[in-house]
């Protein structure tokens, strides 16, 4: 019988393959496999949709986790999957890179978008030049691969009277990378992936005291303030958390405002899921005015405060 | 002494392609074309160390024998050599293809370090970094944004930047690391190091003298320009005008 793995570093991405892995599996008639860091989430993986559970036996506490690269790829080469769907985290994307490599098939990173075509092929989409444009591939080997990046699918919703096989896997042998430290994010801020509305910072704002500004638009909203990447990576005037663009956030509010936002293609990547787009930028040339849907040309030092006085009338705040 | 190999890639550049409004199909007419942006970084790292730790860095692309100016620009950035593995058919390669074309040639140099950027401009597919550690049966660290050579016991402490966190890393030599734009500032290369580009030596490897076969697993069924629906209306600063958007976004029912 076919069958669909699944692999992330967390139970959150589990879930959401889980529910892109389920509606695959009725178009094949196939099985579901995930894999799961603890044995204490099986239960909870069966009942969103697993027909078996892989429980990954635990590491040294030196050992990252890509050490499983090997017990998994060995896993895959015995059982032979149809397809293998991972969550695409950053080690994730490792991982799967790797994977792909030892079983000498495809793989489609930061894939957006699967469906099965009439010879129940997966069908992958993914991303091009920065997000340009859309490229969609199959894989003529098996298993077909593809890393998913985080939040593409909401989560399996749980059914009650599923069940399901959990089966240990084999430990992990030694490893040539070893962890000499690790110090977890702190976080900051808020999350800009949460927010309905994000006041997001491009390098159209002077000075990093400016930043009140968009900070107050967002606050008359009840929305977060994010960023494009080099306010946060170049400037430094944000936290790398609240970047957006195709190497950090992807955002799907209700209503984004770009504040001198020029919208590079890579900064829209991570926008263009959202509902309302709002874009001020005094180059009437500037892209993201092709990715709005108002755009205020002008300045944004005499824009700003202007929208804020009109909102506080309107919202009567 | 370190002898490294740095990975770079000949991309188009993304702020050139054009589409077609109606077919939404790309326009390449006018590309140019550029060292895909990381990969800068990762020469630049490699000729951080060599600064640092003496030895020797070698650029080394997958590209057909057209992206021949590729070497020029490579070489202005401080490698004392590239190697060209060129065919008419190394267009359009899968990651995988180019992982297993660059572990032919490379495992037939000598190298300590191997330095590939995060992911390529154009595919950003990341995979050939990992990938190619694979072919070639060495460790890698990805995502790394500070990295040390600790020449007494020949081994990397590398600094990967991650979702979850900071993860300190050790490998003994030979590994592969992934750099992150942030790890350093390529130089911009003087007018002598262009001048000089062109006098260093390029190795030419053709397929024939590559083992094994490299065919595609990936096939791809369509490529069209990302599209959305937006208004595109336009306002100026008056007044009467942002009053105006915010009336739309009160009836977009967004704000309230």
């Amino acid at each position: 019988m076919a069958e669909i793995w699944i692999f992330a570093e967390n139970r959150e991405q589990t879930l959401e393959l889980l529910n892109a892995g389920r509606s695959l599996a009725g178009g094949l008639g196939a099985k579901v496999a995930a894999f799961a860091l603890d044995g204490k989430l099986a239960e909870e993986y069966i009942n969103h949709g697993a027909d078996e559970v892989l429980v990954l036996p635990s590491l040294a506490e030196d050992q990252p986790l890509e050490s499983y690269v090997s017990v998994i790829a060995e896993e895959a080469r015995r059982e032979k999957p149809d397809i293998f769907l991972i969550g695409g985290t950053q080690r994730g994307k490792e991982m799967a890179a790797r994977i792909a490599a030892r079983l000498n098939t495809g793989l489609c990173s930061g894939c957006t978008a699967l469906r099965l075509d009439e010879k129940k092929q997966l069908v992958m989409e993914r991303m091009l030049f920065g997000g340009a444009a859309v490229q969609t591939v199959v894989c003529t080997t098996r298993p077909q691969m593809a890393a998913v990046p985080p939040r593409t699918f909401e989560q399996a919703s749980p059914a009650k009277g599923r069940e399901g096989k959990v089966r240990e896997l084999p430990p992990v042998p030694g490893t040539p990378v070893t962890v000499v430290k690790r110090t977890p994010k702190v976080r900051e801020s808020v999350d800009v992936t949460e927010a309905k509305i994000v006041v997001c910072v491009g390098r159209g704002v002077e000075k990093k005291e400016d930043i009140a500004l968009a900070r107050e638009l967002a606050q008359v909203l009840g929305g977060e303030v994010g960023c494009s990447r080099p306010v946060a990576e170049e400037l430094q005037w944000l936290p790398e958390d609240v970047y957006i663009g195709i190497s950090g956030k992807k955002i799907k509010p209700e209503l984004y405002i770009g504040v001198g936002v020029a919208g590079q293609i890579q900064h829209v990547t991570g926008m263009r899921d959202s509902k309302v787009v709002l874009a001020i930028n005094r180059d009437e040339n500037a892209p993201i005015f092709d990715a709005a849907d108002y755009g205020i040309v002008g300045d944004l030092y005499d824009a700003v405060p202007k929208l804020i006085k009109e909102l506080r009338n309107a919202l009567k705040i | 002494m370190l002898n490294t190999i740095a990975c770079f890639k000949w991309v188009m550049d993304e702020a050139d392609i054009k589409s077609d409004p109606k077919t939404h199909e790309l326009i390449f007419d006018r590309v140019g074309y550029k060292i895909s942006d990381y990969d800068r970084n990762a020469i630049e790292e490699a000729v951080r160390l060599q600064e640092k730790h003496g030895g020797t860095v070698v650029g080394v692309t997958v590209a057909p024998p057209g992206a021949k100016q590729c070497l020029k620009d490579a070489l202005s950035r401080g490698p004392e050599k590239a190697c060209f593995i060129n065919d008419q058919s190394f267009t359009d390669l899968e990651p995988g293809q180019t992982a297993s074309i660059l572990a032919a040639a490379v495992s037939k140099m000598e190298y300590d370090l191997i330095i590939c950027g995060e992911g390529s401009s154009d595919l950003y597919a990341q995979q050939v970094g990992p990938a190619l550690a694979e072919k070639l049966g060495i460790p890698c660290a990805t995502y790394v944004n500070k990295l040390t050579y600790v020449e007494e016991e020949n081994k990397i402490i590398a600094e990967r930047k991650l979702d979850d966190g900071i993860e300190v890393v050790c490998i003994q030599l030979p590994a592969l690391v992934t750099v992150l734009p942030e790890i350093n500032t390529p130089r911009i290369p003087s007018l002598k190091q262009v001048l000089g580009a062109a006098k260093k030596p390029v190795d030419n490897i053709g397929l024939d003298s590559l083992e094994g076969t490299f065919s595609p697993c990936l096939k791809t069924t369509g490529i069209l320009a990302a599209t959305m629906e937006r208004r595109r209306l336009r306002f100026g600063t008056e007044a009467e005008d942002i009053r105006k958007v915010v009336e739309a976004l009160l009836k977009e029912g967004v704000i309230a």
